[in-house]
């Protein structure tokens, strides 16, 4: 259920600080109602290429493309309105606010006009239940409990709803499991699941492969800087994508260089 | 592959037991039972010396409205994550301002007090483009500016009228406004609570608040969100100034005086109020009802001792044992808000 | 007008440098936060106009506040002896923190006087001379002042009960009070309402309240004063209840004259800066002493009767 336009594509892209190069001739694209899953250990550049792809730095070198047309973008608040939306590990979501307040942080509804415009409570908890529950959270029923109370698991699938829910069409999801025990990260697999069904393209970023062989559709490796390997579901089994994952190495290798006897 | 996304009914875990609501009414009420108790206590000490009545009353309330006035911005600023301590020296660079010009150097009220409200917003304009553009806590920012305006204070007031205080009786009609009383009560006390419902609109009904929540609760996914987090902080640090010169230009108006000494009890006063009152030290939750209250409290502290046979001294001693009580309390209600159970086990 | 002095200072100590004649003092005083202090700067200064004029320099040392103010007087003693002056001109309020510094400044040479506290401890310090007044004769004069007035039930505020040199105003103000017949008891209150005029305010007035026998306040600071009247005035005692002050203010005076204050207890403060410093320029330079000693520059009272000529002198800060 995919069209064949890529999304967003980037081409080529390098990305230097200074005399530190950290990303170098990325290629990448990902197409509507498709996971991308970008799998890389810590120290590969990940954070980098997120943030380049956010909108936060601009590309030394190379192009992004937006449904084929090169943009640049001036920064974060670019992106978004572009409809790249990025939800982090922690953070989107505010503990000792309410769900609605949560929800509609920054661009609340409001009623009345000029310097006494109200913050518009009802609609905000309408809007925010609804479309979380939309989402598949039913325990959630009224829009001033703090998100607090909800579960690790919840609180992603609110900033996922959000994000959604105003308009993006590019989802990058940096590490969403990594702090999730095991449920509550099936919990936010069948979001991601959710989003791609609803035509999003999803960047999901982690270092753990049966989370990614769960839901994407396309693969990436990140190995210091450089796309190392890129291929489809289906290419590649699990134990060579789990070795690509650890830099190369195979199981073999690594338990021969820790000591352990075959 | 099933496109809808089912939860068992019988592994449906148990939400936090409290709402917005209900979290915004813990701490509020803490603080209120906190006063009532204070009250209750002093009342019975303190009954032979007329503590119930409205006389009694309106002792506190005088000394607290003072207080109240500062304390509420600054328990905004508290709440979107940041500390003023200059408030110590705005006060008093305030008052000097406005007895000097209008005084011996006889301004019209009107002119004096749009001067000195333009004196005061340019500090906390200052103090908020050094927080904002720098790394420095605002602790440390204010700390510096608390210094640096107190020294100026004595210093021009040294050069314009020789003397670090300064005498000035206002006119009838801005003594009627700004420092008479009225049954007892002085005119700070209507101040306080307009200025308390005006900004109770605008933390908890307007969109405004909601960003000081959110920038006090996590101040980058506020600025991904696209709150303008710097501009909102710097626009509380001159809510706070002004409101601060305001109090100071009220005690002028009332006692006809002003001094130059940098005014310490204010900073500890104004932040005892607000963590009593159940603002959250790291920021991103208070309620302004129990600022309120929390000021009151502070209030009949301070001054309902001086009702009883207890030694005044002993005020100081029971203000730190309310503030770690509040502490303590109003810790747990946030473990309480931000706690979540299942009623079954995990696999 | 300073930078005048300065500059005149400058010019003659660089044309007389090398002149057996130069005293470099240093005068040692307290918090500069309280205005108090102002007034006794105002008259070192102008002994200063001298002190430069024969070559020699005027330095002021404050405290930062009262809170640790013996410890502090003595370092910053210390740090003048450590300059090398000539002489120093300090308060000595907390005599057992001071005069081992005082002792070490002496030994190494340097003339010392005292001045507004201290006056008990001249003989054991070796200083030249004490110019200030005696705080309880100065509250001994006070509250029989108050009471011959009329008062039968005097309130004394002290607002840092502790420090020597108020609790012996207080003290004064009671014995004087009580040797003309009347009553008089101290208030103290927390340190933490020190310089706070609205909670001392609202303080004073529950106390009047409470007891409305009370017939006279009297308090040991001018903002003391601003407050104590905005308690009587609230309560619209101003003619039932006197009130009385240590130190003038504009406002004080002010209230003197329009008659809803009854009298200001002046320990010119002018002198004690004016002559503290000067004797001491002059004994370094020309060895001169003053037969009197302690010299007291106070109490004087300031009241209906002698109101009209303070008002020069405060518009200068001198009063």
């Amino acid at each position: 259920m995919s069209n064949t336009k890529n999304v967003l594509e980037l081409r080529n892209v390098d990305k230097s600080f200074g005399p530190i190069d950290v990303l170098h001739k990325i290629n990448l694209s990902v197409r509507a109602g498709e996971v991308l899953c970008l799998l890389g250990d810590n120290g590969a550049g990940k954070s980098t290429l997120i943030k380049t792809m956010a909108g936060v730095h601009a590309p030394t070198r190379g192009e992004i493309l937006m449904d084929g047309k090169p943009i640049s973008f001036r920064g974060p608040k670019a992106a978004q309105e572009a409809g790249i939306a990025c939800v982090h590990q922690f953070g989107g979501t505010f503990p000792l606010m309410s769900i609605s307040r949560s929800f509609f942080a920054g661009v609340e509804p409001t009623i009345g006009w000029g310097p006494f415009k109200v913050f518009d409570r009802k609609k905000a908890n309408d809007i925010a239940v609804h479309e979380v529950r939309n989402f598949g959270i039913t325990r959630i029923e009224d829009g001033d409990r703090l998100v607090g109370g909800l579960s690790g698991g919840e609180r992603q699938s609110l900033a996922i709803a959000r994000a959604v829910y105003f308009g993006a069409r590019v989802l990058i999801l940096d590490e969403p499991t990594a702090a999730l025990g095991v449920k509550q990260s099936a919990h936010v697999l069948r979001i991601v699941n959710e989003a791609k069904r609803r035509g999003l393209a999803v960047i999901f970023i982690t270092h753990q492969v049966m989370h990614a062989l769960a839901v994407g559709d396309h693969f990436a490796v990140l190995i210091r800087g450089s796309i190392a390997a890129d291929f489809k579901k289906g290419d590649k089994t699990r134990e060579e994508i789990a070795d690509l994952m650890a830099g190369g190495e195979s199981m073999a290798d690594l338990e021969e260089k820790v000591g352990i006897e075959a | 592959m099933s496109d809808t996304i089912q939860i068992a009914k019988s592994s449906k875990p148990k939400a936090s037991r409290l709402s917005v609501g209900e979290l915004m009414r813990s701490p509020a009420m803490g603080a209120f039972v906190g006063m009532v108790l204070v009250f209750c206590i002093f009342a019975a000490f303190g009954f032979h010396k007329n503590f119930l009545s409205v006389f009694g009353i309106a002792n506190w309330m005088n000394f607290a409205s003072m207080i109240g006035i500062v304390a509420i911005p600054v328990g905004f600023l508290m709440i979107a994550g940041e500390l003023d301590i200059s408030v110590g020296a705005i006060m008093p660079a305030s008052a000097m301002t406005l007895g000097i010009l209008c005084g011996p150097y006889e301004l019209p009220l009107g002119l004096g007090m749009l001067i000195t409200f333009a004196m005061a917003a340019g500090i906390g304009w200052i103090n908020g483009i050094l927080v904002t553009r720098t790394q420095v806590p605002s602790f440390i920012v204010t700390l510096a500016t608390l210094f640096a305006v107190g020294g100026l204070t004595l210093t021009l007031s040294v050069i314009f009228v020789n003397r670090p205080q300064v005498a000035y009786e206002a006119p009838e009609l801005a003594k009627a406004l700004l420092g008479d009383r009225y049954f007892g009560f002085r005119a700070s006390v209507f101040w306080w609570i307009l200025l308390s419902a005006v900004l109770y609109f605008i933390l908890h009904k307007s969109p405004w608040g909601n960003w000081i929540f959110a920038v006090g609760g996590d101040s980058e996914s506020a600025r991904n969100a696209g709150i303008p987090v710097n501009r909102l902080k710097t626009a509380l640090f001159v809510l706070s100034a002004v409101c601060t010169a305001f109090a100071g230009m009220l005690q002028v108006a009332a006692f006809n005086s002003a001094q130059s000494a940098t005014n310490f009890p204010l900073i500890f006063n104004t932040i005892i109020a607000c963590v009593v009152g159940g603002v959250v030290l790291t920021g991103g939750f208070g309620t302004l009802i129990g600022i309120f209250f929390g000021t009151m409290t502070l209030g009949i502290v301070q001054q309902g001792i001086g009702y009883t046979d207890i030694d005044r001294n002993l005020s100081q001693l029971i203000i730190g044992v309310m503030l770690l009580a509040a502490v303590l309390m109003n810790g747990t209600f946030q473990k309480l808000a931000t706690s979540w159970s299942t009623s079954k086990k995990e696999d | 007008m300073n930078f005048k002095k300065t500059i005149v200072g400058a010019v003659v100590a660089s044309i007389t440098a090398g002149s057996a004649m130069a005293a470099d003092i240093a005068l040692v005083i307290g918090s500069n936060q309280d205005a108090f202090w102002n007034v006794v700067k105002k008259g070192a200064e102008d002994a200063a106009v001298l002190v430069e004029a024969r070559g020699g320099s005027l330095t002021i040392l404050q405290t930062q506040g009262y809170e640790n103010y013996g410890p502090d007087l003595a370092v910053l003693i210390e740090q003048a002896t450590a300059q090398g002056v000539d002489g120093i001109a300090t308060v000595l309020p907390v005599p057992e923190a001071q005069l081992p510094a005082i002792k070490a400044a002496i030994d190494a040479g340097i003339k010392v006087t005292l001045l507004n506290g201290g006056s008990d401890s001249l003989k054991e310090s070796g200083a030249l001379n004490y110019f200030g007044s005696e705080e309880y004769t100065a509250g001994y004069e006070g509250g029989k002042y108050l009471a011959m007035a009329g008062a039968k039930n005097i309130l004394c505020h002290n607002q840092t009960p502790g420090t020597a040199n108020l609790d012996a105003r207080c003290q004064g103000v009671v014995d004087g009070a009580t040797e003309v017949g009347a009553n008089a008891r101290e208030l103290p209150l927390p340190a933490n309402l020190d310089q706070d005029v609205a909670g001392t305010s609202a303080a004073i007035e529950a106390e009047l309240n409470g007891d409305p026998s009370i017939d006279a306040v009297i308090t040991l600071a001018t903002w003391a004063a601003d407050a104590a009247y905005g308690a009587i005035d609230s309560l619209g005692k101003t003619d039932t209840v006197k009130l009385g002050t240590f130190d003038l203010s504009p406002s004080t005076l002010d209230r003197i004259k329009a008659g809803t204050q009854t009298m200001a207890i002046d320990q010119t403060p002018y002198y004690q800066g004016f002559l503290s410093v000067s004797t001491l320029a002059a004994n370094i330079d020309f060895g001169t002493k003053i037969a009197t000693a302690p010299v007291l520059t106070g109490p004087a009272i300031v009241d209906a009767a002698n109101i009209d000529a303070t008002f020069a002198g405060v518009e200068a800060g001198t009063r």
